[in-house]
């Protein structure tokens, strides 16, 4: 498979901060990626560099097996859409989507048209004529999606483009940026630091940490096996326990079961007695606090998340057994090293 | 006005009568029939207008004026618009010193200004006083190109330069299509501002004189210390028309807040 782009070793330093730590990333043509992860990890410095708009401290990126680390931006024909979106205040909407269209000398006509078709595809056909200033988040948001997407670009790179807009919205917007994607065809490299909204768009998604990648992979196969306490404490994974044999055992707290002491456990699963110390209750399921204390001897807090109708007599100072499955038992090596920054 | 602050209130009140009576008095006796300045004008003539318009030294000083303040005008925009590009984008150290310094003529007492040009470049490098006039007024518009533009840079997002290159314009393109537009405001206040500073400017101007070249308000000065009669309030009163009538367009074609907005910044 073609990368669309590839970093090699890719570093960003700002003075003495090491803001991207010599990464090694594959964009894969046709895909959806993100770049997930905390504040301050490096996401958009690493976008900034794929857009030209920083030039990397050390390393190579290859677009289109091309070496292109110092190509400047506009050399590059990637659309970018901006967290605040960066609408041009002075033009038009369909001047805004158009801009790229007449800086590539496209024909007055077959311009307006490719504008047109453009502002449909993302639902705004209607708005051509309006000011930017006159529209809602929602609709400037579409703007400059149609505005990237104009320029037919390489890429598609998107900052936290659904950050700005209410909930309801965002997880509509999801579902818009996909059926887009699909449409088009295009590759698409979206930044965010939502966790939901990563595992429900990406085919492919790239978990970065202080300025490293932590893992990348599908979805599917991210969740399920992540590669480090990191990872699993990123997806929701909130219950750690040191395993005999130093490794790490992760648990979800909707797989991690109450049960009286003494009853039937699973072979080779989680069995560990251990003491209520806070229930709450939520309706449909109720979250169980309890201590225990794991095989290298330490005392760890587990949070199990069950339904209410299976358990409804636990209270706090009960002694209980915490079980799981063996399936649902994730091992990940120890805790990664803090980074040096 | 708001009736909940009738302190604040009168002394605004106040204040447009103390600037705008006087300026009233010299419009009315402009239009005197009488021989001398005087209040109240002795019946309705246009001699005096008809006067002053056939006035050589108001005349050529007029035009001298009007020369000084344009050229003033576009040199100081030249070297602020760039300046104030490299201060506000520019990866430059010591942002806060050149600033400073673009600024400090709003500072130092314009006599000492007019001074020194006067001992350094006149006397000193034997500059002609038309140039040097020109120097020291370009200097003294400076804060206001810098400011003026500075304030509306400020609040234009750099990401859109960067959205312009993204899509495949180059660094001056970019630009050009997309940040001086939206400067374009800014550069006329500013503009606006400087002409006027420049043409009603008199310490300076007073200073470097010289007997061939000589702005109009040092003509009217001299003016009205050797003789007394109306013809230099219908000077005044056609001069207040003439930036009553820019006032106008300048708030037709941007509109005063836009304008203004930028400087109390
Ligand atoms: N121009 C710069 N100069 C100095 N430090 C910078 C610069 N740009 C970014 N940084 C630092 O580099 C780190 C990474 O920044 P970056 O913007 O890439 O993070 P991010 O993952 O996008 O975070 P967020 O989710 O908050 O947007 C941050 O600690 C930031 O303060
Ligand atoms: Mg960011």
């Amino acid at each position: 498979m073609n990368a669309a782009a590839e970093f090699a070793g890719v570093s960003q330093v700002f003075g003495d901060f090491t803001a991207v730590d010599s990464i090694d990333l594959r964009i894969a043509q046709g895909k959806l990626t993100t770049l997930l992860g905390p504040s301050g990890c490096g996401k958009t410095t690493t976008l900034r560099m794929l857009a030209g708009y920083a030039a990397p401290t050390s390393g190579r990126i290859d677009i289109d097996g091309v070496d292109s680390t110092r190509t400047p931006p506009e050399k590059r024909n990637l659309g970018m859409v901006f967290q605040s979106y960066a609408l041009f205040p002075h033009l038009t909407v369909a001047e805004n989507v158009g801009y790229g269209l007449k800086l590539r000398r496209v024909p007055a006509a077959e311009r307006q048209q490719r504008v047109q078709e453009t502002l449909e595809l993302v639902g705004l056909g209607h708005l051509a004529a309006s000011k930017p200033k006159k529209l809602s988040g929602g609709q400037q948001q579409r703007v400059a999606l149609a505005r990237a997407i104009a320029i037919r670009p390489k890429l598609l790179l998107l900052d936290e483009p659904l950050s700005n807009l209410d909930a309801r919205l965002r997880v509509h917007m999801r579902a818009e940026l996909r059926r887009i994607q699909s449409e088009t065809g295009l590759t698409v490299v979206l930044v965010t630091h939502d966790q939901d909204e990563a595992l429900e768009m990406s085919d492919d998604m790239v978990l970065m940490r202080a300025g490293r990648i932590m893992q990348q992979g599908a979805p599917q196969d991210v969740f399920p096996n992540p590669a480090n306490r990191f990872v699993a404490d990123f997806l929701g994974y909130e219950n750690f326990l040191t395993a005999a044999d130093g490794s790490v055992l992760a648990v979800r707290p909707e797989h991690l079961d109450v049960l009286p002491v003494g009853g039937p456990t699973a072979a080779g699963g989680l069995a560990l007695d251990a003491t209520v110390t806070d229930v709450a209750y939520r309706g449909v399921d109720m979250l169980v606090t309890v201590r225990t204390v794991d095989a290298s001897g330490a005392d760890v807090r587990l949070i199990s998340d069950v339904r209410s109708d299976g358990l409804s007599t636990v209270s706090i100072g009960d002694v209980v057994t915490v079980t799981a499955p063996p399936s649902r038992l994730v091992a990940m090596a120890a805790e990664v090293p803090e980074p040096v920054r | 006005m708001r009736t909940s602050r009738p302190v604040a209130g009168s002394l605004a009140v106040l204040g447009y009568i103390i600037m705008i009576v006087p300026i009233l008095f010299v419009v009315a006796t402009s239009f005197t029939g009488g021989r001398t300045l005087r209040f109240p004008p002795e019946g309705f003539s246009l001699q005096w207008f008809e006067a002053a318009l056939t006035y050589d030294p108001f005349i050529s000083a007029l035009v001298s004026s009007l020369q000084l303040a344009l050229i003033a005008t576009v040199l100081a925009l030249a070297i602020g618009i760039p300046a104030t590009l490299a201060i506000h984008r520019g990866a430059i150290p010591g942002k806060g010193v050149i600033e400073g310094l673009f600024l400090s003529p709003l500072i130092v007492p314009e006599l000492v200004v007019g001074l020194a040009l006067y001992q350094q470049l006149m006397i000193g490098f034997g500059l002609a006083n038309f140039e040097t006039l020109l120097l020291g007024h370009t200097v003294l518009m400076l804060p206001y190109a810098v400011r003026v533009t500075g304030a509306s840079l400020a609040l234009a997002d750099p990401a859109l330069e960067e959205a312009a290159r993204g899509l495949g314009a180059s660094p001056l393109r970019a630009f050009f299509t997309i940040t001086l537009p939206l400067l374009r405001p800014g550069i006329f206040s500013a503009g606006l501002l400087s002409f006027l500073t420049s043409f009603n400017n008199v310490p300076l101007s007073l200073l470097l004189q010289s007997r061939d070249f000589r702005t109009l308000p040092v003509t009217m000065l001299d003016y009205v210390q050797q003789s007394y009669d109306p013809m230099v309030a219908a000077m005044a009163t056609l001069i207040l028309a003439g930036t009553v009538v820019i006032a106008v367009i300048a708030e037709r074609t941007v509109g005063f807040a836009k304008i203004f907005g930028g400087i109390n910044r």
